[in-house]
């Protein structure tokens, strides 16, 4: 799968799985996952773990993979493609 | 004895529309809020409610955080906008709410929320359980937001006593002020339709299917309803003291228990009327005093029939001259919401000096055609003083006695 499809498919999945009153189109690609931003905490952190381990069949075994794959948009792109080889 | 405390700020969101005043013109108008059930698929014996559309109970983004206002429940949202316009009518500054304590009544907080998450499981639409929607299960979550939302610190407690729920929070309220344990209090009731109570109420066979005739010989059971109340409640002295409007008199309450059976009310009605003496006798009001009786009317034929017979003992040869009505008829039975949304109707009543309406009730049982039941619509009569009351399953009941303030 491209990247650009991915990315469309993450931000979709952002919106979707934790029922974000925002459009997908507006999420940055580059910015933290956990800022300010989306108004996220620590439940949808949870949450999102499972949904992408779910949705993209990766795995995020500890937080210092968490904190490196959550980064942001982009970062999550990169951790799906590489985890998939 | 507690001395009686003022009520100074109401909020509402119910069938009848999204705040106190939308709740009062539906009164006067004799409407019925109970329509077809549209709040989750159901396919049972009964199929009506009293619903409060989930655009009505507003967002609350500006007070509280976004992961918060986003995983509210229904029952917070109406608890939070019925909060919110009482603390305003009430004209409750922040520091004002500072020290106020929160009471709240309700049976099922957010189990819609949590249905939908075990449905969609189930049905395969998420991998996995969805433990975040979980979050608004607990009843104490409402108290919890609201207090986040307003910034109240004061004592905070949630009540769940079934259908008398949020009468006991009120009651509860009452006793903090009076007992100097916080200078307002906030008494809340909500709750949310849901599968659990809907499907459990038909089941029982406790459902009318046309909305429900409480005191109807043809009655056939009660209808469900959803929505929040809020009184604020506080000593009449701080209420003058700060310029408060007094909209009414909260004189007393009492409590009782029937120790009978999970459902079914006594059949002599013992505990409900240990509750209204023990209400009038707390309230210093002798039976002959009372203009007005909001009962909790829920259109079962146990429970119709076991209160009439209370209202008959201990009103006696003078039942007669005791207006009695049931805004369930209009509102539904909102369960752990009952208490309070009734306890504000009732202060409208005293306030606007107009008895509100049995709506749907056309055929008066023959036997109780002593009693004046306010059917169809209601009327304009002075009433200075009134009594709430409201069972619960189980056999919890408490009666609430109101007045105008002027009484005092």
């Amino acid at each position: 799968m491209n990247r650009d499809a991915l990315r469309d498919q993450v931000k979709d999945l952002l919106v979707t799985g934790l029922r974000l009153d925002v459009p997908a189109a507006e999420i940055a690609d580059d910015s933290p996952i956990f800022g300010d931003g989306l108004g996220l905490d620590s439940i949808d952190a949870l949450e999102l773990v499972v949904l992408v381990e779910e949705k993209f069949h990766v795995s995020i075994p500890d937080e210092e993979v968490g904190r490196r794959a959550f980064a942001s948009v982009s970062a999550l792109v990169e951790f799906i493609l590489s985890e998939r080889g | 004895m507690p001395a009686a405390v003022a009520i100074t700020g109401l909020g509402a969101i119910t069938g009848l529309g999204g705040d106190v005043a939308a709740l009062a013109t539906g009164l006067r108008e004799g409407r019925c809020a109970i329509a077809r059930l549209t709040a989750f698929p159901y396919r049972g014996r009964c199929d009506l409610a009293a619903q409060v559309p989930d655009a009505e109970a507003g967002s609350h983004g500006d007070r509280l955080p976004p992961a918060t206002e986003r995983r509210l429940s229904h029952a917070d949202r109406m608890a939070l906008a019925a909060a919110t316009e009482a603390c305003r009518d009430a004209g409750l500054d922040a520091p004002s709410r500072c020290t106020a304590a929160v009471y709240v009544g309700a049976t099922t907080g957010g189990m819609r929320e949590t249905e939908e998450a075990y449905r969609r499981f189930r049905g395969g639409q998420d991998a996995r359980f969805r433990l975040s929607r979980l979050l608004g299960t607990p009843l104490s979550t409402a108290a919890t937001v609201v207090s986040q939302a307003l910034g109240l610190f004061g004592p905070r407690s949630t009540l769940s006593t079934a259908c008398s729920s949020s009468a006991l929070a009120l009651a509860a309220a009452a006793e903090a002020v009076a007992g100097g344990r916080a200078p307002v209090a906030l008494a809340i009731g909500t709750d949310q339709l849901c599968r659990v109570t809907y499907a459990g109420f038909d089941a029982l066979q406790a459902l009318d299917p046309s909305p429900c005739r409480p005191f109807d010989r043809e009655r056939m059971g009660l209808s469900l309803g959803e929505g929040a109340a809020a009184l604020v409640v506080e000593n009449v002295d701080h209420a003058r003291a700060r310029g408060a409007r007094l909209r009414a008199l909260l004189l007393g309450h009492g409590s009782s228990n029937d120790a009978h059976h999970v459902t079914a009310p006594h059949p002599d009605g013992a505990g409900a009327r240990v509750a209204l003496e023990a209400a009038l006798a707390a309230a210093r009001v002798p039976p002959a005093a009372v203009d007005y009786v909001n009962a909790h009317g829920s259109g079962t034929r146990q429970n119709d029939a076991v209160e009439v017979g209370v209202l008959r003992t201990v009103f006696g040869a003078r039942l007669g001259r005791v207006a009695v009505s049931s805004s369930k008829s209009q509102v539904g039975h909102c369960l752990g919401a009952a208490g309070a949304i009734e306890a504000l109707i009732t202060v409208i009543a005293l306030e606007q000096g107009f008895l509100p309406p049995t709506v749907n009730l056309r055929h008066p049982e023959p036997t109780w055609d002593d009693l004046d039941l306010v059917a169809t619509a209601g009327r304009r009569a002075p009433i200075a003083v009134a009594v709430s009351s409201s069972y619960g399953f189980g056999g919890h009941n408490v009666t609430l006695v109101l007045a105008r303030p002027d009484a005092l």
